[in-house]
């Protein structure tokens, strides 16, 4: 704990310094924020070209359509929609998501929480920026060559992912971006793990650090383990494509010598199910810790809670066969999957207990944090429970590849995450910025937000309940599914309205952040213990002048004992007792 | 640029409502999200097991919103002054979400895992043996397009009285039908919407799958897979015949085949020995 010694360094003065090179885990996390903010608005707009073309087919993208497609009058075309939905996946889950939540939030946070000066390996924090960058632009870049971005699902299997589906240098850009991607996931990843384990600030046990960090630390610990094991599925398809071995080629093209497609599915899912955790496991930290704040009450079963959010890091390294059930695996390891599965609706049902039993009783704040945070439970709580349906083997033969899956994954990676992350932001804006964003303004930003979003992810699990498959230019050359169009329609203008709302958000940003005769923010605005709100806003380089002891955990609201006016304890002071 | 854009989306709008009253005229609203038509024996298992879900969800959501939104309700500050200062570790507490946790793994794990096992185990998986009556197919997937191979009379597969079909899989109505299949390219996936049922063609393997039908009629297959550009266009029929229709279209494309089998062109033998892994 205080055996790392931690200087402080003069603060960086020459631009390049102080806003590019930067060393400073707060000025990183702010980076990864922009990037992330930025890679949302493009895997947004590109969601929102896929509904227009389920919703309107063969009609032109409203005002940007032309521009973008000179070529087909402003349609959609099918090679496009396919890679448009593969990069859709790709950059919201790694560089939209993936930034926000673990690469802004875990930089910011993380050293604040646990009362360190920066990070412990500040270099490797610049770097995995800077590889985080550098791999969203290639990315981004395969857009341009020739035959176009990878169009094989955001999951890329092979078959389709080699030279036999994707001709085009796109699919191979795709794999050497991720790879980049990985290289900078695992360098924050073991920089976090060490910083949390070596930097918490003198009597800062495990279970007194705040349940952000906790989800903060499972996530690192799941992306050090399992991003590495993406990698070498990428390296190997890589070999696949540009040196012709084949270790996922077989059946007619498979030329010389044999593998195994369903080998990569096996090493992308023991990566990709971790993965929807390591995207979750923040926003659920962040959400325990809300409810509390907000609620004006210590966290309900705290130990329960970060010792069920460890479990579920161990269950999700064991389920990730669920989502090969139809290549018909052993049906030993099928059920084996499908029992390992559902056991993870226990601890996911006493942490949910706990989020419940926070509020119960307490006195509870209706701040937009707070706001989203009630959103996340709401929307999470669908989520989860739709697992169920998936979950089970039987029922999987019929759901499997449908729009109930989207929706499904799309309440728990897409809203729950949006949802924690905006909560997130907007909760320590004072801290990153010294300013507080426009409460009015974001309490609507909730409502737009909240709204359109169940209607878009509930219309997408009716649809695929009708049996509406995936992955379609034109569902409605299926007469089964001619049906669906006015509920496609229905879903496309909630995505429509969803995506509007979040001007919202961008205007208030940009207006708190750049806008004149905005108050400063006080230090501690929302009231709150934890040792980043002893500090003042925005955080001062090297954090903490003095390296904080801490005494006692981080909710501790009305306590009977307090005296004076304030409700809660700051963690650097004694519990109050009688 | 952007009034004519927000007339657009009001016009769209307006044409979204219309498409839902229209709509609401023919067909009501749980018929148009209701799952495509059962033509199997099977299929009524994921009916149930869906509906249990169903209900047990309702059950559990309807705790949570009540948790949620009743708690927001009667402890917002305004209602609710001064929190109650608990760490929720007491015994009693532990007690009440060790029971929460109990109910979940009984309601859930208990229920819908081993219903979906059972019926795995006895139906899904049940693979009829080769000796019975069944009806043998093989099916080559391939971009974009479903090839069918029925044995013919001789009852083997690979030979000049091979019947194949391109993207129409001709069945009787009551009969098993066993489907062993592989794909020629990348991964596809065997989809019925009124059988409930799918399973990937996977390169280099066999996959096999078995259903059967209660009714006559022409009914869709689809490709579940994302195989490539032309995805959804990889569309075939399922074509539910009479015993007595289905003698007769045996009988008639076998001679058709027998005729028109071209022994030189070693491309239209794909098929393999049946049973083979």
């Amino acid at each position: 704990m205080a055996f790392v010694e931690q200087h402080i360094h003069d603060a960086p003065k020459t631009f390049i310094s102080k806003y590019l090179i930067s060393y400073d885990h707060k000025v990183i996390g702010k980076q990864f924020l922009w990037s992330g903010l930025f890679w949302l608005m493009v895997g947004g707009l590109m969601a929102l070209m896929i509904r227009w073309t389920l919703a309107y087919p063969g009609q032109p993208f409203p005002v940007i359509g032309n521009l973008i497609f000179p070529n087909s009058g402003g349609v959609v075309p099918p090679d496009t929609y396919a890679m448009l939905f593969s990069m859709h996946g790709t950059i919201m889950i790694f560089f939209a998501i993936t930034a926000i939540l673990i690469g802004a939030f875990g930089n910011f946070c993380i050293p604040l929480l646990i009362g360190a000066r920066d990070m412990i390996f500040p270099t490797l924090n610049m770097l995995s920026f800077w590889f985080n960058i550098a791999s969203s632009f290639l990315m981004i870049f395969s857009f341009f060559l020739p035959l176009g971005a990878a169009a094989g699902g955001w999951t890329s299997y092979p078959t389709l992912s080699t030279n036999l589906g994707q001709p085009g240098a796109g699919q191979t850009l795709w794999l050497i971006s991720l790879f980049l991607f990985g290289v900078s996931s695992t360098m924050g990843a073991v920089n976090y793990i060490t910083t949390v384990i070596t930097l918490r600030a003198p009597g800062m046990g495990y279970f007194k650090m705040p349940l952000t960090v906790w989800g903060l630390f499972l996530t690192s610990i799941l992306n050090a383990i399992f991003v590495p094991v993406l990698g070498a599925g990428l390296l190997l398809l890589t070999f696949d494509r540009v040196f012709g071995t084949t270790f996922f080629l077989s059946g007619a093209a498979a030329t010389s010598g044999k593998g195994d497609p369903i080998l990569f599915q096996h090493v992308f899912w023991i990566f990709g199910h971790p993965e929807v955790y390591i995207l979750i496991l923040p926003a659920w930290g962040i959400v325990s810790d809300l409810l509390s704040y907000f609620s004006r009450k210590p966290a309900f079963g705290y130990k329960m809670t970060a010792l069920c959010l460890s479990t579920i890091t161990v269950l999700s390294t064991l389920v990730y066969g669920h989502h090969m059930y139809t290549t018909q695996m052993s049906p030993l390891l099928t059920q084996s999957f499908m029992t390992l599965t559902m056991l993870i609706s226990i601890p996911s049902a006493i942490f949910f207990a706990n989020w419940l039993g926070t509020l119960w009783k307490g006195s509870i704040r209706f701040t937009s944090p707070m706001l989203f945070s009630l959103g996340v439970v709401f929307v999470f709580g669908l989520g989860g429970l739709t697992g169920l349906y998936l979950a089970s083997s039987s029922m999987d033969l019929y759901l499997h590849d449908t729009y109930f899956v989207v929706g499904h994954f799309h309440y728990t990676m897409a809203a729950s995450v949006l949802l924690g992350g905006f909560a997130g932001i907007y909760f320590w804006m004072p801290k990153m910025f010294g300013r507080m964003m426009d409460e009015r303004l974001a309490k609507i930003h909730f409502w737009t937000t909240m709204i359109p979003l169940n209607g878009l992810f509930t219309g997408m699990m009716i649809m695929g309940y009708a049996g509406m498959h995936r992955r379609l230019y034109n569902p409605f050359i299926y007469e089964f599914m001619q049906r669906l169009i006015p509920i496609n329609t229905f879903v496309t203008l909630c995505a429509i309205a969803m995506g509007l709302a979040q001007f919202i958000f961008l205007f208030n940003l940009f207006k708190t952040i750049f806008g004149k005769n905005i108050p400063k923010a006080s230090d501690n605005p929302w009231e709150v213990g934890t040792l980043e709100w002893q500090i003042p806003s925005p955080a001062p380089h090297y954090n903490f002048k003095e390296i904080p002891v801490v005494k006692c955990g981080p909710h501790e609201f009305g306590n009977p004992n307090l005296k004076g006016d304030r409700d809660f304890q700051y963690q650097t002071e004694e519990l109050a007792k009688a | 640029m952007d009034i004519s854009f927000s007339e657009r989306l009001i016009g769209l709008i307006a044409e979204g409502s219309s498409l839902l009253v229209k709509a609401s005229e023919q067909m009501s609203f749980w018929e148009r999200i209701s799952p495509p038509e059962d033509i199997s024996t099977s299929g009524h298992l994921i009916h149930w097991l869906f509906a249990y879900t169903t209900y047990v969800n309702l059950f559990w959501f309807t705790i949570l919103c009540l948790g949620l939104f009743g708690f927001s309700f009667l402890y917002s500050q305004r209602r609710h002054k001064k929190s109650l200062y608990t760490h929720g570790n007491e015994k009693k507490h532990l007690m009440i979400t060790a029971f929460i946790g109990l109910a979940v793994f009984v309601s859930v794990d208990m229920v819908i895992t081993r219903v979906s096992s059972r019926d795995m185990k006895e139906v899904f998986w049940n693979f009829p043996e080769d000796s019975e009556d069944v009806i043998k197919v093989q099916v080559l997937a391939q971009q974009w397009a479903w090839n069918f191979r029925h044995a013919g009379r001789d009852g083997e597969f690979n030979t000049a009285d091979d019947v194949v079909e391109l993207n129409n899989l001709v069945v009787p109505v009551g009969k098993k039908v066993m489907i062993q299949m592989t794909s020629k390219d990348v991964i596809h996936s065997f989809y019925i919407p009124n059988i409930y049922i799918k399973a990937d063609a996977i390169p280099g393997r066999y996959a096999k799958l078995w259903f059967d039908t209660t009714r006559t009629g022409t009914f869709e297959i689809a490709c579940a897979e994302m195989c490539g550009n032309h995805h959804y266009l990889m569309k075939a029929y399922l074509k539910v015949l009479s015993q007595e229709n289905y003698d007769r279209w045996t009988n008639e494309s076998q001679e058709t085949a027998i005729a028109t089998n071209d022994t030189e062109n070693m491309d239209l033998r794909w098929g393999w020995t049946w049973g083979s892994k």
